[in-house]
């Protein structure tokens, strides 16, 4: 058989109409990530482009939102304009692959790549207007209503090999319908945002492996006690399966160097 | 607008829902198993344009089809949980589906206008394959059931119909795979 014969690429993108048309099956999935060469984001991205044009072609004439629907989501807006975080998340291209590490004792990722992202923006933040900055609810209490939501993941962070990870416990709690979710930790040590910031990545079993989502970075003040972060994911989380928190320079890191892994959750 | 909404403008969410609702809301009712799963599903589309719309770029293409994107992904995800559940009727989907003309796709973007003339040269029983996977939600084997047609015509209808948009749309990518010709 000829190895530059066109079949192979009729197969791969087969795979990749079907991801974008209808999701693939977990083994189809592993099928795309042996062939996926690195180059495969830009030909997805394309497609659904295409998909979405197609799409489009059916709006005209559609009717208005129902007025109750459109209430329900002007109170999502509110709460979630008003939860976020100061600081925009980082537009982020599709990921180059680089290797990466093998975390935990207790939880073994098979982790091969890691995202490559833009150098992160510098730390000029958009102003939220004013009045959605007042908080409708701490981050404690936003998570224990997420955490009371049906189909909202909860996993414990365990210890990693790192010293940064000793005392420290937490979890996450995350909901894969609303995006939304949160970091609990004790014994996190605090860190000066000038020398060093914490960093989550999420792994989504709709992706890559070799590619988590930047789940934001945070701080984790001097005193103590406990801390509740909101989940900054930068990309839709198909389905997460791990959470991961790195130590970085400040504003986060284009390629994580990996040396500080200091809490690690696998989810189910 | 999405800059707007990323900068946390409390009247760019209303102004979003003014010019975005109704396309949101139709890709929904298109793409959901029932009206209730469609407020649901519209609901978290909602959701996703708040915490995407930072990433929007306009060099990539409009805030339209950006939309369109986030629906269809949390659509496709929805639709992939339930899939156990029956999907539509066979007669209820065939006669939903129009054939998208150029110039009434024109009044929604320039991506619809390109996508309509790219679908207007398709042979009919491929456009037709499009209009029931990308408008209607069916999976390729429930295509290849409801049309009589094998399931390998199916995906390559799917795939050539979905190049063909993509040229009509100016979108140049590598060859998938990076393998030689």
């Amino acid at each position: 058989m000829n190895p530059s014969a066109p079949v192979p690429d009729d197969a791969l993108l087969d795979l990749l109409v079907k991801r974008v048309t209808e999701g693939l099956s977990t083994a189809e999935q592993r099928e795309l990530d042996v062939l996926d060469d690195g180059e495969l984001s830009e030909q997805e991205r394309a497609l659904e482009l295409a998909a979405a044009a197609v799409a489009l072609t059916a709006a005209r004439g559609a009717p208005p939102l129902p007025a109750s629907l459109r209430e329900r989501i002007e109170r999502d807006a509110r709460t979630v304009v008003a939860l976020r975080p100061p600081g925009p998340p980082a537009r982020r291209p599709w990921p180059a692959a680089a290797g990466w590490f093998a975390a935990a004792a207790c939880l073994i990722l098979a982790v091969a790549g890691w995202l490559r992202q833009p150098a992160s923006a510098p730390a000029t933040t958009p102003p939220l207007a004013q009045e959605t900055r007042l908080p409708v609810h701490t981050p404690a209490q936003a998570r224990a209503a997420l955490l009371a939501r049906a189909g909202t993941l909860k996993a414990a962070f365990g210890k990693t090999a790192d010293p940064g990870s000793a005392g420290v416990s937490g979890d996450v709690v995350w909901d894969p319908a609303t995006q939304q979710g949160y970091l609990r930790f004790s014994g996190l040590a605090s860190n000066d945002p000038s020398v060093n910031q914490y960093q989550l990545w999420i792994f989504d079993g709709g992706r890559d492996s070799r590619y988590p989502v930047d789940g934001g970075v945070f701080d984790v003040p001097k005193g103590g006690g406990e801390v509740v972060i909101p989940i900054r994911a930068a990309l839709a989380v198909r389905a997460a399966k791990a959470f991961a928190v790195t130590v970085e320079k400040p504003g986060g890191v284009v390629v994580s160097g990996r040396e500080h892994v200091v809490a690690l959750a696998q989810v189910g | 607008m999405l800059e707007r909404v990323a900068a946390g403008d409390p009247g760019a969410v209303r102004d979003c829902m003014d010019q975005y609702g109704a396309l949101v809301w139709s890709l929904a009712r298109r793409l959901s198993r029932s009206p209730a799963d469609a407020e649901d599903a519209t609901q978290e589309i909602f959701l996703d344009i708040w915490r995407s719309a930072s990433r929007f770029d306009p060099a990539q293409g409009s805030d339209k089809v950006f939309i369109a994107m986030i629906a269809r992904r949390r659509l496709i995800d929805r639709l992939r949980k339930h899939a156990s559940e029956p999907p539509m009727e066979p007669e209820e989907v065939l006669e939903s589906v129009a054939s998208p003309e150029a110039e009434s796709a024109a009044h929604v973007s320039l991506e619809a206008e390109q996508a309509a003339r790219a679908l207007a040269e398709l042979r009919p029983e491929q456009r037709r394959v499009l209009e029931l996977g990308l408008l209607h939600g069916l999976s390729q084997s429930e295509i290849s059931a409801r049309l009589g047609m094998p399931l390998g015509t199916v995906k390559s209808f799917m795939r050539r119909g979905l190049i063909k948009v993509r040229e009509f749309m100016k979108v140049e990518v590598a060859p998938a795979g990076g393998r030689a010709p």
